[in-house]
């Protein structure tokens, strides 16, 4: 028991350690590329913020509000696309997460197994 | 494997006998019709609105579901004391683990089926456009819903019913915040925070019903990773709950 939970706390400490250099997670609005948040990077606002400034290539109407083209990214669709389906960049992570988590669990299973049958 | 497959049976029979299960099952039913009487107003994107809360419905109930389905299974065998004769002679703890964990896998699976079967009717019905990657969103759920069952079963393990349900909800919604959201929980001690979420599971993953309630195509790529991902967690979940049922001293 003490051996699995001490392999277990150096398996956390070294994910600590690579946590540490921060983008080892994917949090897609930390790492995500430039080119990837597009216009909403340009404007360099969030999307509560009030617009009274000129879009450049947003519609402005009327009332003062501006329309995007349909289905662009810019401030006020950026949750929809910081999403992982929508960002490749992160797929390489997952498919990390997934052999370390596959590996995982043949290590706690075969230590697992080890250890009931020493103590049978 | 012959163990295995004849105890899910037995489970999967014995789940069918509970009232929770068809009382989960009857209320999302009702959410479904709920979403299907909801008129589109003349409006253009009444398709939209249909497929986005008809998928959330579904993996509400999937919670709730692997919820009922799973967190009284140990503790009842454990106080009917049938988990004794079963442990002592005809299976291994492995076995009887995974055996009820298939019997359950097969209801949780087969209810999220009827489920979306349900939903692509409503949407047929009602004459709005399919959208082209309904079947993936629903693999997604069916793999979270997998998912949640083996956070239930490693609760179950070493917790009361009771507690195991308010645990899985609390993970199930800090699993899907984002890292910034997560490290803003307690400002105070972000690296610490950053460590926790690295090891909670990424379960926004498992969420495409956004592009496919709005017409965007997902990558067959991502579907396939995103299965895989939840397939590995599951895993590595089923592993840390045999871990502790198999330490455990069951006199």
């Amino acid at each position: 028991m003490t051996k699995t939970w001490f392999v277990f706390i150096l398996a956390a400490a070294a994910a600590a350690s690579v946590s540490c250099a921060r983008k080892a997670d994917f949090d897609i609005a930390e790492i995500a590329p430039a080119e990837h948040l597009g216009e909403a990077d340009i404007h360099g606002h969030s999307g509560e913020e009030a617009h009274g400034h000129d879009h450049g290539a947003a519609g402005e109407t009327e009332t003062g509000m501006h329309i995007h083209p349909a289905g662009s990214r810019n401030h006020g669709t950026q949750w929809f696309f910081n999403q992982p389906w929508a960002a490749p960049f992160v797929w390489g992570k997952m498919l990390r997460d997934t052999l370390v988590l596959a590996a995982l669990s043949v290590t706690l299973a075969v230590s697992s197994s080890r250890r009931r049958s020493r103590r049978r | 494997m012959r163990g295995i497959y004849y105890f899910a049976v037995m489970t999967l029979y014995s789940l069918f006998r509970r009232r929770t299960v068809w009382g989960v099952a009857i209320l999302t039913a009702l959410a479904l019709a709920g979403i299907a009487s909801i008129p589109a107003y003349g409006l253009s994107g009444g398709g939209r609105f249909t497929v986005d809360t008809g998928l959330t419905s579904i993996e509400i109930g999937s919670l709730v579901l692997a919820i009922a389905l799973a967190s009284g299974i140990f503790p009842r065998d454990r106080e009917t004391r049938i988990a004794f004769p079963i442990l002592a002679a005809p299976l291994s703890r492995t076995q009887y683990l995974l055996g009820r964990y298939m019997g359950t896998a097969l209801v949780q699976t087969g209810f999220i089926a009827v489920w979306g079967a349900g939903l692509v009717a409503i949407i047929a019905l009602k004459g709005y456009p399919m959208p082209s990657d309904m079947a993936g969103a629903l693999l997604l759920l069916g793999v979270e819903g997998c998912f949640l069952l083996a956070v239930v079963f490693f609760f179950s393990f070493w917790t009361s019913p009771p507690l195991n349900a308010p645990l899985t909800i609390l993970l199930f919604i800090l699993s899907q915040m984002s890292v910034r959201d997560f490290t803003g929980l307690m400002p105070g001690a972000e690296g610490l925070m950053r460590i926790l979420r690295l090891l909670l599971p990424h379960m926004d993953s498992f969420h495409i019903k956004d592009p496919v309630a709005h017409g965007f195509d997902v990558s067959p790529v991502y579907i396939l990773l995103a299965a895989l991902y939840g397939l590995a967690y599951t895993a590595f979940m089923l592993s840390l709950a045999r871990s502790v049922l198999l330490s455990r001293d069951l006199r």
